[in-house]
């Protein structure tokens, strides 16, 4: 049996511990950079050299004086479960302000390993430390690390393991003379022997009326105790910085500033805010278009193909060839044509956030969002909902104003996300001449929406003052293109879980239930049909009379995209099974040669200006054709917005109900489906008059 | 070599001073009035809260050095040793600056 070792990695926000973890433990944890990306507990496992090394990754905190969620969680992890080791993880270059929380994490008596983190950017801007000399001062140890590149996390785990194996206190900080004899006469009067100096010193803070200890402190001082303390553990911090650490004079000039002085102008900066967001969308579109047709191309030229005939050779009956084309390519494989979208769309978030620039987009917007009732901070949950909407309403924890966090999950939803657009993309081309444009004016309604809920909220439920920001700006770093595959991979690997699950059920469940009962003539007297017509006549008003599309928006709840995985189980009944001939090596040839000029197509589309991705298409599924003719123009584009509004995911309802408890998330549900509901039945009657 | 004892008498960290009164002293200014490019040394606050607290933690101390990088409507960004942080006016004018 291997020996267990429970690690906590401790640190500010933002300086790498989640970085160091994914060296370390080789799981993929979503790693950003900007202050406070690390609200959950993260975790990791190891097998290291026969011990079962677990990692706890606490939320970056600068303090254990805890006031925030976050600082409780990390207060209650090392306070409650004790962890074998701690590791502080310090980033190098910011160290005097770092070394507070280290000055706090010693008194816990916890073995603790502290990581210089950063250290390739600390010796470049010429700041060394002594290692040696604070491993002796404080009898911790220590070791430089490089969350970029990996180096010194092998030297990290051995330390682990002698922490482990040959367990020493840390030495707890000296206080001032006074504070000290505080201390011992506290603990003078104790019965029960010694209690550690923790246990005093918060008997000395807490203690209420009968404190003379206390009273003497504060008389000397003349502040209370809970300053002095603090103020001496600063003090402690201070000069623990300048016994270690050197900065020479000539190291290399800090980039960061120049940057923001272009970044954060008043004018460039927002110019440059607006380009980014332009490119984000530009990049996502056009570059992953064809890459998605070559993914349908595959599917159903190549897969396909390959399984049906495959099915015939083994004599198989005739249902099972139709299940496999109509559940599972008309289903899943639809579905999946969209992963390259997806995975573009996370990407480039995830640049965005670990270069640096995403918490800068929040101090460059607050001067708007501060007009509109709203925090510059809440900018950043609302970007990142235009890639999910779940990871979105949790990175509101970040906001520390329960009103600013409420206000901001009630505008989340309607920022539109990929799962969405693999709708609206499907739609628009079908629909419409100019499908871009339709497109962007769903995401701008999805915004509109949005802030008039805002406003609505801030007039009525959420009245207050708006609540000042307090952030960390962190230095511009390049991306490890290691690290952002890594966390597009994660992203993909649980959509395509997704489609390999739920969307997988969903598209069973549709099929049998197109089936029921067995040997039906007509489509329309099976159970799905059945159930489709009871709920149309509530969706008949915005245009959408047919069963086949209201049974697909059933499922649909569990995960929008899933609407079409349905509706391509519904139509694909539909539609004649082409028999053309198939051969293999030809079409996986042929499949190949796609894939080059799919990348060309990719990266020409990079240098073109504008977007240019969704221009009309040739009607080349026979899902399109059967789908136009059971749309008009005005349906479907009531349809996309009956789809953007509604918070049709059971995922950030659930996620919903978790931050702002089960009342918001359900009032929002009902509200969304009303505002939904009206917007979609406005626009279809227009639509029809014109 | 220090023992741990000296780290703690050798340093020059005043620790914070906190006015309650929630006036200045005179001749002192608040970092909300600093203009973009100023540097100044922070005193201490004027009011006692739980923001202040956590900017103390983030390193804006008294006795600091500081400069404003940028004002941005109601942020001010400002640079203390290696760190760069946000904060709004209404924060900004608690400290108070020489």
């Amino acid at each position: 049996m291997s020996k267990g070792i429970k690690v906590a990695l401790a640190g500010n926000p933002n300086v790498g511990k989640t970085t160091l973890l994914n060296h370390a433990a080789k799981t993929n944890l979503k790693v950003g950079n900007w202050a406070g990306v690390t609200v959950e507990k993260k975790e990791g496992y190891l097998n290291y050299k026969g011990y079962e090394i677990h990692f706890i990754d606490l939320p970056g905190v600068y303090t254990l004086e805890p006031i925030s969620e976050d600082e409780w969680i990390a207060y209650n992890f090392i306070a409650e479960e004790k962890p074998d080791v701690i590791v502080n993880v310090i980033e190098t270059t910011n160290a005097e302000r770092d070394l507070l929380l280290t000055t706090e994490l010693l008194e816990f008596g916890i073995p603790m390993i502290i990581a210089l983190n950063m250290s390739d950017e600390a010796s470049r801007m010429g700041i060394e430390v002594d290692a040696k000399h604070t491993s002796e001062l404080l009898d911790v140890r220590v070791v430089r690390t490089n969350g970029r590149n990996g180096d010194g996390v092998q030297e990290l785990l051995d330390k682990i393991i002698e922490c482990a194996d040959q367990p020493t206190s840390p030495k707890k900080i000296m206080y001032s003379e006074q504070v000290e004899a505080s201390l011992a006469a506290l603990q003078d009067i104790d019965p029960n022997g010694a209690p550690d100096k923790r246990a005093l010193l918060a008997r000395l803070t807490d203690g209420n009326g009968e404190n003379l200890e206390k009273q003497k402190l504060e008389k000397f001082f003349k502040k209370d105790i809970k300053s002095v303390i603090k103020d001496e553990r600063y003090a402690f911090a201070h000069g623990f910085y300048n016994e270690v650490f050197r900065r020479k004079k000539n190291g290399a000039r800090d980039i960061t500033d120049r940057i923001d002085k272009v970044v954060l102008h008043p004018i460039f900066g927002f110019i440059i805010f607006l380009f980014v967001i332009f490119m984000l969308f530009k990049i996502s579109f056009d570059f992953s278009t064809p890459f998605m047709d070559w993914t349908e191309g595959l599917i159903n030229n190549l897969f396909a193909p390959l399984v049906l005939s495959l099915l015939s050779n083994v004599g198989a009956g005739k249902w099972l060839p139709e299940f496999f084309s109509q559940a599972i390519v008309g289903g899943v494989g639809f579905v999946i044509t969209f992963v390259p979208l997806i995975g573009m769309i996370y990407f480039l978030l995830a640049i965005l956030e670990m270069s640096g620039y995403m918490p800068r987009i929040a101090f460059i917007m607050d001067r708007f969002m501060h007009k509109l009732g709203l925090h510059g901070k809440g900018m950043i949950p609302l970007l990142l909902g235009f890639g999910c909407n779940v990871p979105a309403v949790m990175a509101t924890r970040t906001l520390e104003n329960k009103r600013d966090k409420l206000l901001v999950m009630a505008m989340i939803p309607f920022m539109s996300c990929p799962a969405r657009l693999v709708v609206f993309s499907f739609f628009a081309v079908l629909f419409f001449v100019h499908p871009a444009v339709i497109i962007f004016g769903l995401y701008i309604l999805g915004i509109a929406i949005g802030l008039l809920t805002a406003f609505f909220l801030r007039k009525t439920a959420y009245r207050g003052s708006l609540s000042h920001f307090v952030m960390e700006l962190p230095p511009y770093r390049i991306p490890r293109l290691r690290t952002v595959l890594q966390i597009v991979w994660v992203q993909v690997k649980s959509f395509l879980y997704r489609a390999g699950t739920v969307i997988f059920a969903a598209s069973v469940v549709i099929w049998i239930l197109l089936n029921t009962p067995p040997n039906i003539k007509n489509q329309s007297d099976s159970a799905a049909a059945y159930v489709g017509k009871a709920i149309t006549p509530v969706l008949a008003p915005i245009g959408i009379k047919d069963w086949r599309i209201s049974t697909s928006l059933i499922p649909a709840f569990l995960a929008r995209e899933i609407v079409l995985s349905s509706m391509g189980t519904i139509y694909s009944v539909d539609i004649q099974n082409k028999n053309t001939d198939f051969h293999f090596l030809p079409e996986l040839e042929n499949q190949l040669k796609q894939l080059g000029l799919a990348t060309r197509d990719g990266f020409e589309s990079l240098v073109t200006p504008g977007l240019q991705s969704m221009q009309i298409e040739e009607g080349n599924q026979g899902l399109r054709n059967v789908i136009r003719s059971s749309f008009t123009a005005a349906s479907a584009l009531s349809f996309m917005i009956f789809l953007l509004l509604y918070t049709s995911c059971l995922a950030t309802v659930a996620v919903m109900a978790r931050e702002g408890g089960k009342k918001f998330a359900f009032f929002f549900l009902a509200y969304s489906f009303a505002i939904a509901w009206s917007v979609a039945f406005i626009v279809y009657h227009i639509g029809m008059l014109i | 070599m220090v023992s741990l004892k000296e780290i703690f008498s050798k340093t020059d960290d005043k620790g914070s001073v906190t006015k309650e009164t929630g006036r200045l002293s005179e001749g002192k200014k608040t970092l909300k009035e600093l203009k973009v490019g100023e540097t100044a040394q922070i005193v201490g606050f004027t009011k006692q809260s739980e923001t202040v607290q956590k900017v103390e933690a983030m390193g804006l101390r008294p006795g600091k050095k500081i400069r404003i990088m940028q004002k941005l409507g109601r942020g001010i960004l400002v640079k203390t040793s290696n760190s760069r942080i946000v904060i709004t006016s209404d924060v900004a004018k608690n400290i108070e600056v020489k």
